[in-house]
């Protein structure tokens, strides 16, 4: 009983908080006001300040850990209402997100090995650059922890954004399939929610590589986990 | 109030689907998550119109627009290893940060030179 009204508290406060974290962000609009930033140091701070243990607070949490993966399936509905995009575009995202996805993987596994980590954090380390809730699968399907990979997608989404137009700059990238292509399939929808602010068009090619991005590298991961790690 | 249960209704769905994407990777021994095989599986569905997009529309909108309510909990996690990222721990953050931005160079160059050699092509 204590416990059932211990995961309703949990529950219900993490929404009230992500309710009112949305609200700011759309208020001020920074990278850094990402209602996941928020929320989750709000949330922190409470249950630091209370001495609440975080699996006291996932009696409740894991109950909206369960939604994760109907929310992946969800995934499949923007993808589909931007389908005449898709079918227009479908070759310079199918070519750049499949090119990003190596590099990406790659370059993780092999510098985070090369520094000298041990595999659990590379695992987690591996999916950063797709959408959190696949990521959290794909790490977990690895073995590493779930939690460490959301954290470094969050990494991997506010850093690209904040670095896109120096490097779009640096490295000739003008195009608007090209920018867009590029932010989706690093910064997943951090870096969508900046290429909608450029146009329409731009946020649709971002999110459908979002998309796909996360289904590249869901497939081509363990293979290349296998041989590099 | 109508709508929120037919919110409640297609993400009841979405689950079942995604419960079949888990059964499909268990029976085939597949190393890519159920949840992705879910999604494909929902996109060819909505695709050949063998589902009509109605039946999921408002449960999937919510879920979309609200993922990140969804790992919330998950993100929270990281106070268990606050001191992970102190001292050497930093290094992750410097190799996330790069590895991220190879990603944003090689995928988009490679899809704008596709574009660009696609319009030369087409004038």
């Amino acid at each position: 009983m204590a416990n059932l009204l211990t995961a309703l508290i949990a529950v219900l406060a993490t929404y009230c908080i992500y309710l009112f974290a949305n609200k700011i962000h759309s208020k001020v609009g920074y990278t850094f006001t990402a209602p996941v930033i928020t929320s989750a140091i709000v949330i922190i701070a409470v249950l630091l300040i209370f001495h609440i243990p975080y699996e006291t607070y996932m009696i409740g949490g894991k109950w909206i850990n369960e939604l994760l993966g109907p929310a992946v399936v969800a995934l499949a509905y923007p993808l589909y209402m931007q389908r005449s995009v898709l079918k227009k575009f479908i070759t310079p995202i199918l070519t750049g997100t499949i090119v990003g996805a190596i590099i990406g993987i790659s370059s993780g596994i092999l510098l985070a090995k090369l520094a000298g980590f041990e595999e659990v954090i590379i695992y987690s380390l591996t999916p950063k650059s797709v959408t959190t809730p696949v990521a959290m699968a794909i790490a977990e399907m690895l073995g590493g922890v779930t939690t460490l990979a959301a954290v470094f997608v969050m990494i991997a989404g506010i850093g690209g954004v904040l670095f896109s137009s120096i490097v779009n700059k640096v490295f000739k990238i003008n195009h608007y399939t090209g920018k867009s292509v590029g932010i989706g399939s690093a910064s997943h929808a951090i870096g969508t929610s900046k290429a909608l602010e450029s146009s329409q068009l731009e946020g649709s090619i971002s999110t459908i590589a979002m998309v796909i991005s996360a289904t590249v590298v869901s497939i081509i991961t363990p293979g290349l986990v296998a041989l590099l790690v | 109030m109508l709508n929120i249960c037919k919110i409640i209704l297609h993400i009841a769905f979405l689950y079942g689907i995604y419960l079949f994407g888990n059964w499909i990777q268990h029976v085939l021994g597949l190393v890519v998550p159920g949840s992705v095989i879910g999604m494909i599986i929902l996109f060819i569905m909505l695709s050949t119109k063998i589902l009509n997009v109605a039946w999921v529309e408002k449960g999937a909108k919510f879920m979309v627009n609200n993922l990140v309510l969804f790992f919330i909990p998950a993100t929270v996690g990281i106070m268990n290893y606050f001191d992970l990222f102190a001292g050497k721990g930093f290094l992750l953050v410097v190799i996330v940060l790069f590895s991220t931005l190879l990603v944003m160079v090689s995928s988009g160059k490679m899809s704008q030179w596709v574009m660009r050699r696609r319009e030369r092509e087409h004038g």
